[in-house]
């Protein structure tokens, strides 16, 4: 059956997460940093609230992580897989089809 | 105050978090708070006052401990299904597996003893001397069977990072089934059921088993604590 009330914005986190991590290989700290950055500090959360989500992402098979050194600096990195590619394309749209829908709605100030 | 890097452990710890899933969990956050600090103290903050923000953007260690065990439930079928994996399946599986596992001990006794053959294990069972060995092998293959179930659902539960009542639950099954179950050997039959006396010693298993494991993990973790034999 079809969610006819989707929980858009429970998805935000995740969505915001993979999007990131489809770019590039990242660690936590790096995430949240960047989040902050491209989101002119409008996104910021309890920074160690994106440990319970990269691990929920990781047992979801969606991301992938490893122990990694860079600049003499041995970090966690996570990295998309597959199904995590596959899980940002449903969320992109979805995420598409509520904003276009709140744009109908509201009128042209929200397009 | 304690330091929010050591409440995180202590809650981990508290909440049955397997130690190699903990000592990443602890790492990570920790890592994040040495970066978050750098920056600030690139911005012109003191050490003290950037250690201070930063334990405020990390948030809660208690709830980031309660929010990192519940990924881990998360992530795989025994965590979500706690009710199903540690309540229902030791009340029903425990005497299917035992038995289960009797039969491939017994199984492979025969084999290795009589090599399939039926008449040589008559004959065994009118001796006896073979018989008395006969009995050990079938005693022994029964309390081996307690062993690896008992030891299966410990390590099961471990690996699932499950509360210490589920733990406890689970501890509580295995003996009840260990203390009643009984098998019995006599010339030419042998019989398995449950008994109303309880075979004590039988009992002790379970308790020998969680006591090794728990001993084990509170050991590591006393390990962790001391920064000389720290690995994080």
């Amino acid at each position: 059956m079809k969610k006819t009330n989707p929980s858009f914005l429970n998805g935000v986190p995740e969505l915001l997460v993979l999007g990131l991590l489809a770019r590039r290989e990242m660690y936590g700290y790096q995430i949240v940093e960047e989040i902050r950055a491209r989101s002119g500090g409008a996104l910021s959360f309890g920074e160690g609230c994106i440990y319970p989500y990269l691990h929920h992402l990781e047992g979801e098979k969606c991301v992938s992580s490893r122990r990694m050194e860079i600049d003499g600096r041995s970090r966690h990195y996570y990295k998309l897989t597959n199904r995590g590619q596959k899980r940002l394309e449903e969320l992109n749209s979805e995420w598409k089809r509520v904003t276009d829908g709140v744009a109908l709605l509201m009128g042209e100030q929200y397009a | 105050m304690r330091d929010p890097i050591e409440q995180l452990r202590g809650r981990l710890v508290e909440l049955g978090c397997p130690l190699p899933r903990m000592q990443r969990m602890v790492r990570e956050v920790e890592e994040h708070r040495e970066d978050l600090m750098r920056s600030l103290v690139a911005e012109g903050m003191t050490t003290a006052e950037a250690e201070v923000r930063a334990n405020v953007r990390l948030g809660n260690p208690q709830v980031l401990a309660e929010n990192l065990m519940e990924s881990l439930w998360q992530s795989s079928w025994c965590g979500r299904h706690r009710f199903i994996a540690f309540g229902l399946l030791p009340v029903l599986g425990f005497p299917l597996f035992w038995m289960a596992i009797l039969v491939l001990n017994l199984s492979l006794a025969f084999a290795l003893d009589f090599g399939w053959d039926q008449k040589k294990l008559s004959v065994a069972a009118e001796n006896p001397v073979a018989f008395h060995h006969l009995t050990l092998v079938a005693y022994g293959a029964d309390d081996l069977a307690i062993v690896l179930v008992a030891l299966g659902f410990c390590l099961l539960a471990s690996r699932a990072g499950i509360r210490r009542s589920w733990m406890v639950f689970v501890f509580f099954i295995c003996t009840f089934y260990s203390l009643f179950i009984f098998t019995y050997v006599s010339p030419h039959h042998y019989t398995i059921g449950m008994n109303s006396h309880p075979q004590w010693i039988r009992g002790a298993i379970p308790l020998l088993i969680v006591g090794l494991t728990q001993t084990n993990r509170l050991w590591q973790v006393r390990r962790m604590h001391n920064p000389f034999t720290r690995v994080v």
